[in-house]
C-alpha cells in the first residue's frame, strides 16, 4: 500500500504553521515529523485477533515479554513516537 | 495509572527510544507503567505500522510508527484500537478505560412499560486539553421491540449519531465508537437493514486544537456542543426521527509536550536534548 503523506495547510507566521485541523505547529505539514499519512493507512492487527508476541527490552534493561508479563489479565500496548522528542 | 490498576489491567507503551532515554524519561516523570524499547523499529515493523511516509535517510524521523493504542483482554485478543491520520492526536485515559471494561456500560435504567426512546449524552472527562480525545457519549435507551438504526441507512431514514455543531471553532471529531449493527429484513416491503439490538452506547472522540480557548478570571474554557439524532421502528413503522441538543463548557487544560525545551505549560525535566543527538549520530552511522 503506497500511503500518501499529508501536506494539508498553511502558514501562519514566522514558525507557524496550521495542518488540516486546526493545529499549530513550527513545521509545516508534511514535513519530517509532521508527516501524517492522508486516507486509509495500515493500523496492524484487527480487533479480535490475538495481539502479536512482543519481546523486547524494558526500560531497565530486562527481556520483556508482554504476553507473559500480563500474566493473564487485560493490557493497553501504546505505541508512540518517541519519549525524547 | 491508579484506575488501570483498578480495572486489573497492565499498561506498556512502545517506542523507538534507547532503553536509557526511557530510563530517563521514566525517572524524569515517575511513570511506573512499563516501557519497552525497539531502537531498530522490529517491532513496530512486524505489526505493519512505520510510518513509510517518512524517507529512509530523514534522520531521526524514520522508523516511527503510525502512533495508536491497542486494547487486549485477559486472552491477548485485541478488543479495541485507536489510530488517527492526525498524530497529534491521542486518546484520553477515560476512553481506555472505557475500552477496557467493555463499552455499554453504565446503560439507563429502564422504566416498566417506557414506549419512548430515551437519550442521555454525557461528557467523559474533566477537562479537555489540546490533542487528547476525550469521547461525548450517548446512551439510547431503547424499549422492547423497537430499534435504532445504523449507518449505512437507506434515504429517508435517520441512523443513531452524534453530531457537532457545524460552527464549532476549533474543536474536532474522530473516530466514531459503536456497538456492532445486525441485518434486519423488514417484512412488509423485504428491504434489509442495518440495526443495533436493544439499547445502544455511542461514542464519539473529540479533541480542540488549541484554538477553541476562551480565557476568564475563573480560567480557560472551550465549549462542545452539537446534537444526538436517532429514528426508532419496530417490525411495522418507524416513528419520526428526534434529535436533542447538548452542550458542554469544559476547563482547557495544557497537555504535556515533549521535553526539548521551554514553553506554556511544558514540564522540562529530562535531558531530551542529549538523547535527541545521541539517537541524530546513531541512525545516521546505521545507514
Amino acid at each position: 500500500m503506497q500511503i500518501e503523506r499529508d501536506t494539508r495547510g498553511s502558514e501562519l507566521g514566522p514558525n507557524q504553521y496550521e495542518d488540516a485541523e486546526g493545529y499549530i505547529a513550527p513545521l509545516p505539514a508534511g514535513f519530517g515529523p509532521r508527516s501524517n499519512p492522508l486516507g486509509d493507512f495500515p493500523t496492524g492487527p484487527e480487533v479480535g485477533q490475538r495481539l502479536p508476541d512482543v519481546i523486547t527490552l524494558g526500560s531497565d534493561g530486562n527481556n520483556v515479554d508482554l504476553h507473559a508479563d500480563r500474566n493473564g489479565q487485560p493490557a493497553i500496548l501504546v505505541f508512540t513516537r518517541s519519549a525524547v522528542w | 495509572m491508579p484506575a488501570f490498576e483498578a480495572a486489573g489491567a497492565k499498561l506498556y507503551v512502545l517506542s523507538y527510544d534507547e532503553i536509557d532515554a526511557l530510563a530517563d524519561f521514566k525517572s524524569a516523570h515517575g511513570t511506573t507503567f512499563t516501557m519497552l524499547s525497539d531502537p531498530d523499529s522490529e517491532i513496530i515493523r512486524a505489526f505493519g505500522i512505520l510510518n513509510t511516509t517518512i524517507a529512509e535517510d530523514d534522520h531521526p524521523w524514520y522508523g516511527i510508527p503510525y502512533p495508536g493504542v491497542y486494547v487486549m483482554d485477559g486472552e491477548g485478543i485485541i478488543t479495541e484500537k485507536f489510530f488517527e491520520n492526525n498524530f497529534t492526536v491521542r486518546p484520553g485515559p477515560e476512553q481506555l478505560l472505557a475500552a477496557l471494561k467493555g463499552e455499554q456500560i453504565n446503560l439507563l435504567e429502564k422504566g416498566e412499560g417506557d414506549q419512548e426512546v430515551k437519550v442521555e449524552v454525557t461528557f467523559e472527562g474533566d477537562t479537555l486539553p489540546a490533542g487528547i480525545t476525550r469521547q461525548l457519549v450517548a446512551r439510547f435507551s431503547v424499549p422492547e421491540g423497537m430499534h435504532l438504526y445504523g449507518q449505512p441507512v437507506p434515504e429517508g431514514l435517520v441512523a443513531a449519531s452524534i453530531q457537532l455543531e457545524q460552527e464549532l471553532e476549533g474543536i474536532v471529531s474522530y473516530t466514531p465508537v459503536a456497538p456492532e449493527t445486525s441485518a434486519l429484513t423488514l417484512a412488509g416491503d423485504g428491504h434489509t437493514l442495518q440495526v443495533y439490538e436493544g439499547d445502544v452506547v455511542l461514542r464519539l472522540p473529540v479533541a480542540q486544537n488549541g484554538r477553541a480557548i476562551e480565557k476568564d478570571d475563573e480560567g480557560r474554557w472551550v465549549r462542545i456542543a452539537g446534537k444526538v439524532q436517532w429514528q426508532a421502528c419496530d417490525a411495522e413503522k418507524c416513528d419520526i426521527p428526534q434529535e436533542q441538543s447538548f452542550s458542554f463548557r469544559l476547563p482547557a487544560a495544557f497537555t504535556v509536550m515533549a521535553d526539548m525545551g521551554p514553553g506554556e505549560g511544558r514540564v522540562p525535566s529530562m535531558n531530551g536534548a542529549q538523547h535527541f543527538k545521541k539517537m541524530t549520530e546513531r541512525r545516521q552511522t546505521s545507514s
